[in-house]
């Protein structure tokens, strides 16, 4: 093959790589912050007497998982600064993040909450407890327990969705990946690098939600 | 915007479609192999296509596109770049498919499979006639869900130049200066296929639900 | 049914091994592209802008257009083909050739030392003036007032994106976007305050938004070239020969007066440095 495979300036690049990892789990964490507040802010809304409040809970959740995030993405950045909202291209990734996993975690949370048994809920009133304590005491715990899998699920692939966003040149890993191939024209060393970047990134996770899942939600037994 | 741009978006939207359909079969195709390669018996290949099924569920889908764009054309495949982009997706849909139809198949009642064996079927026809059917209706949601989800990831194909929806969308916006107005278009027209697909999921979810 | 195992480090490895290798095993490309070849072929595969105009741009009926398409397709006559026009993005030219998706690239290629490190240009056969647009009211004057704009876009991987680099302070925003297109939205839209483009920039941004643009910096006159892959001495000694040929006899001058509006250069260098016109 004519194609001499050249992976040194992957490895030059490698420090810079590894901050991009750092933009990646960065903005992870804080669109997956943002999505569950969304999301409980969602089911709360949605369980709401007002039929146009629920309607729009409902709509919002049908449109954002039915296009794609790119088409989202290039949206809001487009359409903040019209808004009057200068944000530079990184906030702007982590509301998108936001809103995308925000529908998702809508509907994760809504069917946790509502596996926790009715029996408990009326138990919890009939003992005079009021609605907020009823759902701190009795069916927080055992409601994140049944949705925790999910959530984490939706964590790992909110952090694969972060490469999208270099759509936009926010910083994360695709990014600085891009820059690296500008200035060496390796495309196939750089991609295929970072592909390994991100298994070994979500691997991680994986392990880390796990053993995050096991020390605080696995039930007690005496 | 007018007649011809939005006849432009249109044919965007017809790649799309055209895309996930290749994708979609393909991935069908290999992503069975992928699960009965899964379900096997022997350890080994349970644990190489465990290893494959990993990597591309771990990893981004622009990134799985753009080494398979760039390592085929190394190989020395000169094909389109459509025809590139499409492998690509065919891979990633038969990892995920065959995870979804392995998580099925073992989904079928013991029962099933020690009648089949006590019925001295072979493994051929005990997958064919037995199992896979069981299997697949048990899929139905998840394989609709992951079909919405690879309709929404052809618009990665964009980013390496293809000229699907999304990018469509991106040149007409730049004609046209209008780019909030083309893309609400443009996610219009991926909910239009989308949802009704979702819908159609959802409502077989809630059939099976019932039946369980 | 056993329990089927979760994927182990080692078949991790195994995969992660076969990948690298699949490539260097799976065969012997003929990424070298001559002449005789495209002519048995019948069909050039030229890589081309796909939304720069006035260079290359696919129009709204899904038809490639543009002065590098007519420079192409003059040249495919030469060699009695048709022109198979691959639009690509900014950042996908060079890749694109490199890996042998595209036979050559009449694609607004500017001429810099460290792209014919990876490929091969021809002589130049156009010039181009890479510029920084922003609005009127916006005030910048030197390379030094750029470092204290909140964010300058620019496509990834174009000259403007090397200009712009080289020419800023450091520790400006520099906005790599996917493409002309994204890089002339996000001016548009207001997210940056500048925009690195050609000179036909400002005219794109002004008919959108009439009597706002004005070119503030110019930061190089460039030329471009048509790129082949390196070593590939036929067609680039076909290509060049052609270069020449039509500025002999007019048609280029003719095609640059269609796009450009403006006439051809009278005289283009007979070498730039770092950038060896003639393959070895």
């Amino acid at each position: 093959m004519n194609y001499q495979f050249d992976f040194s300036p992957v490895i030059a690049g490698m420090p810079e790589l590894l901050r991009g990892c750092l933009g990646t789990l960065g903005l992870a964490a804080a669109g997956m912050v943002l999505a569950i507040i969304i999301g409980i802010g969602g089911v709360v809304v949605r369980e709401s007497k007002v039929k146009l409040l629920r309607w729009l809970v409902i709509s919002f959740v049908e449109l954002i998982r039915n296009t794609p995030f790119l088409v989202q993405i290039y949206f809001i950045f487009f359409a903040l600064p019209l808004a009057g909202v200068r944000l530079s291209p990184t906030p702007t990734a982590v509301i998108a993040l936001g809103v995308n996993g925000g529908a998702y975690a809508i509907e994760i949370i809504r069917g946790g909450v509502q596996s926790v048994n009715k029996g408990q809920v009326e138990a919890g009133l009939a003992l005079g407890l009021r609605r907020l304590q009823v759902f701190r005491l009795i069916v927080l715990k055992p409601a994140l327990r049944a949705i925790y899998p999910s959530l984490a699920s939706q964590f790992i692939l909110l952090t694969l969705t972060t490469s999208i966003a270099s759509a936009v040149a926010a910083y994360e890993l695709t990014s600085v990946a891009k820059l690296i191939e500008n200035e060496s024209f390796r495309s196939f060393e750089v991609y295929f690098t970072v592909t390994v970047l991100y298994l070994i990134m979500s691997w991680l996770m994986m392990k880390f939600l796990a053993l995050v899942g096991w020390r605080y939600l696995t039930y007690p037994v005496k | 915007m007018g007649r011809n741009e939005l006849l432009f978006l249109l044919q965007g939207l017809k790649w799309t479609i055209i895309l996930s359909v290749v994708a979609f079969a393909g991935g069908t195709v290999s992503g069975l192999a992928v699960a009965l390669t899964r379900t096997s018996e022997w350890p080994w290949l349970q644990r190489v296509t465990a290893g494959y099924i990993a990597v591309f569920q771990g990893t981004p889908l622009l990134m799985q596109l753009f080494v398979v764009y760039y390592a085929l054309a190394l190989a020395g495949f000169n094909l389109e770049a459509w025809q590139a982009v499409a492998i690509g997706f065919t891979l990633h849909a038969s990892a995920f498919l065959g995870e979804i139809w392995r998580g099925s198949i073992e989904a079928v009642p013991r029962g099933q499979v020690e009648a089949a064996k006590a019925l001295n079927l072979d493994y051929v026809s005990r997958m064919k006639d037995v199992i896979l059917p069981q299997a697949i209706r048990i899929s139905l949601p998840a394989t609709i869900g992951f079909l919405v989800q690879l309709i929404k990831g052809t618009s990665l194909a964009s980013i390496v130049g293809f000229t699907e929806l999304a990018r469509a969308g991106g040149i007409i916006s730049n004609q046209t200066f209008k780019p909030l107005l083309v893309y609400a278009v443009v996610g219009v027209m991926y909910f239009a296929i989308c949802w009704p697909l979702s819908l159609c999921g959802m409502q077989l979810e809630r059939r099976f639900a019932v039946s369980a | 049914m056993k329990r089927t195992s979760r994927p182990s480090r080692r078949s991790l490895l195994t995969g992660g091994v076969a990948l690298i290798a699949a490539p260097m095993i799976l065969g012997r490309s003929a990424l070298a592209i001559t002449t005789d070849e495209v002519k048995k072929r019948g069909k050039i595969i030229v890589g081309i802008q796909g939304d720069n105009p006035p260079w290359g741009f696919v129009n709204s009926t899904g038809v490639q257009e543009g002065f590098d398409a007519d420079v192409a397709a003059l040249y495919a006559k030469e060699l009695s083909v048709r022109p198979e026009f691959v639009p690509l993005e900014v950042a996908n030219r060079i890749p694109a050739l490199t890996a042998g998706r595209v036979d050559c690239l009449f694609a607004t290629m500017a001429m810099f030392p460290d792209r014919a490190k990876a490929v091969q240009f021809s002589k130049p056969y156009v010039a181009n003036i890479i510029v920084l647009i922003a609005p009127k009211a916006t005030e910048i004057k030197t390379n030094a007032d750029m470092g204290k704009l909140k964010a300058i876009a620019v496509p990834r991987a174009s000259a403007q994106d090397t200009q712009v680099t080289r020419n800023a302070p450091p520790g400006t925003n520099i906005l790599r976007l996917d493409g002309d297109a994204v890089a002339i939205q996000a001016m548009l839209s207001g997210q940056v305050d500048a925009v690195g483009g050609n000179m036909f920039y400002k005219d794109r941004l002004n008919e959108a938004k009439p009597g706002t643009f004005e070119d503030k910096l110019e930061f190089q006159r460039i030329y471009n070239g048509v790129c082949t892959r390196l070593h590939e001495k036929e067609i680039n000694a076909s290509i060049n020969a052609f270069i020449d040929k039509i500025k002999a006899n007019g048609e280029l001058a003719k095609i640059h007066e269609k796009w450009m509006k403006l006439p051809l250069p009278t005289s283009f260098p007979d070498s730039i440095e770092g950038v060896p016109f003639v393959a070895s």
